[in-house]
């Protein structure tokens, strides 16, 4: 680790103003867990750090008026996992709380997750998934945008240098019937292999009106599954459907090149699984509430 | 088959009936300070004036290096010094031949004219702080010309293979081998003729290292006014550490002292003279300071030793009745760019891993070479693991084809002689063993008959089973000896002073039983000394599962040299018969009569303090020393030879569970049946056991050293190296022990350290063949490979593949007919 300073802001205001001032040497610190390791290994070498864990704008839960649950950027997991949430919205602290060990699940944050952008993290995953709606300040004004548009195709977060993420907003309850998130990991704590996630609406004959299917960790970013999600739409979503639907999906998302590796053939393998799984628990839900 | 548990130790002297340790399961002394955060380690250290050194290492494998300029580094704030190989040469000697047979010379501090493999030492600084130091590194500028790096054991075979050690004339001439490795036992002609049944497979084995949660480190302080290097090292062998230092700097032994604060575990990993070590004593002696030199995680992955690894052309021969009657393999024995023990590793793995059978005809070949990768060297279980890897698969793979339970097949082989000691065809002298015994135990805790016969869908159970050496004579070293130094303190104290180092053992706890049983001082009374080459008799440290019986037995004879000085004294103050006196709670009384008698605090004052109470010409001196040496064999020329002074055993039975969808596998129940002989200290062992357990799991199941065709190692930091965590253990509940006391050892312990390991990769691929039908050739079995060779077997639908031998990228020989053989053969008077 280099000597760098450390800058301890109290408001927004000003920890944006800190990185106004110099914004392609300082680097914004929520929870650490990323970065830190980095600095350590001298692979980023930041001259300032604004630590973002004074700012009680940036933490905890609530839901707006609209019903959409709005999530401090810098909330850590072990607080978001703690929360107790209805409906769907419970899927939020269940992946919080089974992600990474004990300690970086008190110093990580659902923001640094989504920032850092590492593609085997469930959060970008979960988030684009449940096509969530990211607040990014600035000093020179602020924007939203989707998760998706923040997570880059190409890998990393499409923050500029003087930006810090504020909150996250999940959609209202009635937007979904019903949400789950899957992941296959190595070992208990290690980063998703592969991680799909589906977000189903129901109608009132028990037939999918809308799916959102999402896979993490097989490309530099959440890939969404369109196609595979059109198979389902209007059906029962029955054994067969999921399973067409399963094999489209690893045609679909499991395209890159480098087919070589047997990581790669391994994720490939696991797409089918993964959606089926993940369909299944979004459905039993669904149908259960 | 089992002998009374106590039969080699019920008449020893000073244990008065109801009082003795030896046996009980005394809580481990040392653990306090280690669950409290009080043990000290080498980084807790702080010395006056103490400066910190860092290495600059290679990034690439293998280079032609032209230059290493320090100078840059010299500018930077705090820095004191800076070396780099051009330094060095001509002023420290090369090391790695200590031993005979043994490398000659390929250890220095740095590279000089080559570089060989990543993480190899290119210079180092010495700045005030650890930060300055490695600032100053980045400062550092090398110059270097890219050689093809070469990283597969087998391509280095290869006449046209890039040629690794250019410096060093071997035995047999250039290239990549060098040397071999040869057994001729028996006639294997004739066995493979007589042979109903030849089950013949293609092995490969992973390099898993060590991963001690504390880095290899240490702290060197000169004394430029006397001349004594002090070196605080973690390392699991001091006079190991010492000597060899000593030669590399050429200078005399009784100059460098090397004193062992806690260690947080080697599991073979630190038992040689490392360049740090070397680096971090020029500085202390150029600067008169101390230095602090210690290792990152991914240096410590980089170049702290890692298991060898083979590819092994196994092939088993039995009669139709089940009788293994030969054993024939070519290993090509990966050891890395340099390599200190590695080529130990087959000889003793491969002689006493043929245990537990006593095949009349063994074959063997190895060629020895080196790759652009890791040093190789010794980690728990000392190639036994790998060899059973191979030799219980082919087991299982005989019983298949005879149509045999394998337990049945085993039971009919394991060494179960009329009379003891017996020697078995390879050479070794079994002085006792339950082997026959732990082998049934253990399949019977598994449910091995029930399961078997109504399996669950997607499990399955498997066995395997090793005998193990108990300390043993090195092929490279003419020596087996541990050593106690015992001291009556004036206040009749008793302090121990070992040079073997306990880092996990329990010495200040096991060595306390033994002699509070034979002194009848009370345990709480005595106390181990730390480990220092000033103060504690030449022994070779702790390695090779040698504490309990060779350093316990050192201690036994050492605390009764010490008893009968004590009684001495007491004969002439009593005015009784020495021999009718014993030594029990803290005192010597007449036999008896307990409450009576002097207390061990008058006798040792008369020593210092009242001479005149001496028997007349009674030397006071109330110390004893003994050295333990075991009456084993050194190899013979045909690999033969009882290379271990007791033999202690591991039946392992598995049973996993496969997830067909994901590829996971759970060990979801394990069996461990053992003979240790005489259990000192039964949660002590207990801990082994679960410990050596882990070690084979991780490297069953997800432990490697990867590295892409450069010679770039992807897994150097703890995320990426898949050590087992405490959510992938089965309880371990099922963990029995079937005592053989050793006949040879006089307390009648065998060694326990390594026995958990051996078995555990073996058992767990058994169990997932007969869970899923995949017959796992490649270590380690992770999910990612079962779920591709799943899909390929339902692919072709057939019920049983090979992995990787079948799969359809696999590059290597898919039968038998395609087997490379040995390099050369035919030389058959070859020097081993």
């Amino acid at each position: 680790m280099k000597p760098f300073d450390f800058l301890t802001p109290s408001t927004l205001d000003e920890a944006l103003a800190a990185l106004h001032d110099a914004p392609s040497t300082t680097r914004p610190l929520a929870g650490g867990q990323s970065l830190l390791l980095e600095m350590k290994e001298r692979a980023a070498t930041p001259a300032r750090l604004v630590s973002l864990g004074g700012l009680e704008e940036l933490r905890g839960s609530r839901y707006a008026d609209s019903g959409e649950l709005i999530v401090g950027a810098a909330t850590t997991y072990a607080a978001l996992a703690d929360a107790r949430l209805d409906g769907w919205h419970g899927l939020i602290p269940r992946v919080a709380g089974d992600l990474a060990d004990r300690p970086v699940r008190t110093m990580g944050t659902i923001g640094g997750a989504l920032c850092q952008a590492n593609p085997r993290f469930d959060m970008p995953a979960l988030a684009v998934g449940l096509d969530a709606k990211v607040t990014i300040a600035s000093a020179v004004g602020g924007r939203t945008a989707t998760a998706a548009q923040l997570l880059d195709p190409a890998g990393g977060a499409t923050l500029r240098p003087n930006e810090i993420l504020t909150k996250i907003n999940f959609p209202a309850l009635p937007t979904y019937s019903g949400a789950a998130f899957e992941k296959v990991r190595d070992r208990m704590f290690d980063a998703a292999v592969a991680s799909a996630v589906c977000a189903i609406s129901l109608g009132e004959d028990d037939r999918v009106v809308a799916i959102r299917l999402v896979l993490g960790a097989l490309a530099p970013a959440p890939v969404l599954a369109e196609r595979t999600a059109q198979r389902l739409v209007g059906t029962t979503a029955d054994e067969h459907d999921v399973g067409d639907a399963a094999a489209i999906a690893t045609d679909e998302v499991a395209t890159r090149e480098c087919a070589g590796t047997r990581q790669w053939r391994y994720q490939r393998e696991l797409v089918s699984v993964l959606v089926c799984r993940a369909v299944n628990a979004a459905l039993h839900q669904a149908r259960r509430s | 088959m089992s002998p009374p548990a106590n039969t080699a130790v019920a008449d020893a002297p000073g244990t008065a009936a109801g009082s003795r340790l030896v046996g009980q399961s005394v809580p481990r002394r040392e653990d306090l300070a280690l669950l409290s955060g009080t043990a000290r380690f080498i980084d807790d250290i702080r010395l006056p004036g103490m400066l910190y050194a860092k290495i600059l290492r290679s990034e690439i494998a293998h280079a032609r290096l032209k230059e290493v300029n320090t100078a840059p580094a010299l500018e930077a704030p705090g820095v004191h010094a800076a070396l780099c190989g051009a330094n060095l040469v001509g002023k420290v000697k090369p090391w790695g031949d200590l031993g005979q047979d043994l490398l000659v010379g390929d250890h220095f501090p740095f590279a000089t004219d080559k570089i060989i493999y990543e993480g190899q030492e290119l210079a180092a600084v010495v700045a005030d702080t650890k930060y300055q130091a490695l600032d100053a590194l980045e400062r550092i500028t090398v110059e270097c010309e890219p050689l093809p790096a070469l990283v597969d054991p087998e391509l280095a075979l290869r006449p046209d293979a890039p040629l690794i050690q250019e410096g060093i004339t071997y035995e047999f001439g250039d290239g990549n081998i060098f040397d071999r490795y040869r057994v001729r036992v028996g006639d294997i002609a004739a066995a493979e003729r007589e042979a109903d049944v030849i089950v013949r497979q293609r092995f490969t084995t992973n390099r898993q290292v060590g991963a001690a949660l504390e880095p290899h480190g240490c702290i060197a302080d000169y004394d430029s006014f006397t001349g004594i290097l002090t070196v605080y090292s973690s390392t699991q062998s001091i006079y190991l550490v010492r000597d060899g230092l000593a030669d590399a700097l050429q200078i005399p032994r009784n100059r460098v002292r090397v004193i062992v604060p806690s260690v947080g575990a080697g599991f073979g990993s630190k038992v040689q003279l490392f360049a740090h070590e070397v680096i971090a004593a020029v500085f202390s002696m150029r600067l008169g300071r101390p230095v602090n030199l210690v290792l990152g995680r991914k240096e410590v992955f980089q170049v702290g030793t890692a298991r060898p690894g083979d590819v092994r052309y196994a092939e088993l021969f039995a009669k139709r009745d089940g009788e293994i009657v030969g054993y024939r393999e070519y290993v090509v024995h990966n050891c890395g760019a340099v390599s200190m023990w590695g080529n130990q590793v087959i000889h003793i793995g491969t002689n006493i891993g043929i245990l537990p059978y006593p095949i009349p005809n063994v074959h063997v070949d190895s060629d020895i070479v080196h790759t652009n990768t890791a040093s190789a060297g010794p980690l728990r279980g000392f190639g036994i693991p790998e060899m059973i890897w191979a030799k219980e698969q082919l087991v299982d793979l005989a019983a298949e084809e005879l149509g045999m339970d394998p337990l049945e097949l085993r039971a009919r082989n394991v060494v179960r002689p009329e009379t003891f000691p017996y020697r078995t065809p390879m050479g070794q002298v079994i002085d006792s063993t339950s082997v026959y015994d732990c082998l049934h135990k253990a399949a019977e805790e598994i449910g091995w008959a029930q399961l078997r016969a109504a399996p669950i869908p997607n499990e399955g159970v498997g066995l395997a089973v090793t005998m193990k050496y108990t300390s043993c004579r090195h092929p490279s070293l003419d020596t087996d000896l541990s050593a106690v130094r015992l001291k009556l303190e004036t206040d009749g104290t008793v302090t121990i002073f070992s040079s073997d180092v306990s880092h996990g053992q329990g010495h200040a706890t096991f060595l306390a039983q033994i002699v509070s049983d034979v002194l009848g001082v009370g345990i709480e009374k005595v106390n181990l000394a730390q480990p220092d080459s000033a103060t504690c008799p030449f022994g070779l440290g702790t390695f090779a599962s040698r504490a309990a019986a060779l350093l316990g037995t050192a201690c036994r004879q050492a605390a009764e040299h010490l008893r009968e000085k004590i009684v001495q004294i007491a004969a002439h103050v009593l005015e009784a018969n020495p021999e009718d006196l014993d030594t029990s709670q803290d005192r010597v009384h007449i036999r008896g009569l307990s409450d009576t008698g002097l207390f061990l605090e008058n006798l040792a004052a008369y020593a210092a303090y009242r001479t005149h109470q001496l028997p007349p010409g009674f030397e006071p001196t109330l110390e004893a020393v003994a050295t333990y040496d075991t009456p084993t064999e050194r190899e013979a020329p045909d690999g033969s030879g009882n290379f271990s002074v007791t033999y202690s055993t591991a039946a392992h039975a598995a049973r996993v569970r496969v997830d067909i969808d994901t590829g996971h596998i759970t060990v979801v129940d394990y069996a461990m049946a053992h003979d240790t002989g005489v259990v000192i200290n039964p949660l002590i062992v207990r801990g082994q056991h679960q410990g050596g357990f882990l070690m084979g799991l991780g490297m069953a199941l997800g432990e490697d050293l990867v590295y892409d065709e450069q010679g770039h190692l992807l897994t150097a930091s703890l995320a990426d190296y898949a050590a087992p965590r405490a959510t992938d253990l089965p309880e371990l509940t099922k963990i029995y022990e079937i005592p053989a006391p050793s006949l040879t050892i006089p307390g009648g312990q065998k060694g326990a350290g390594e026995s958990g390991t051996g078995p555990v990769p073996a058992a767990i691929g058994n169990a997932v063949y007969n869970a899923a039908g995949i017959r796992f050739t490649a270590l380690p079995i992770t999910a990612d490979r079962m779920l591709l060779a799943l899909r390929e077997k339902e692919r072709r639908g057939v019920t049983t593949l090979r992995y990787p031998d079948d799969m359809p990228d696999f590059d290597g020989p898919r039968s038998y007919e395609e087997w490379p053989g040995p390099t050369d053969s035919g030389l058959e008077d070859l020097l081993l």
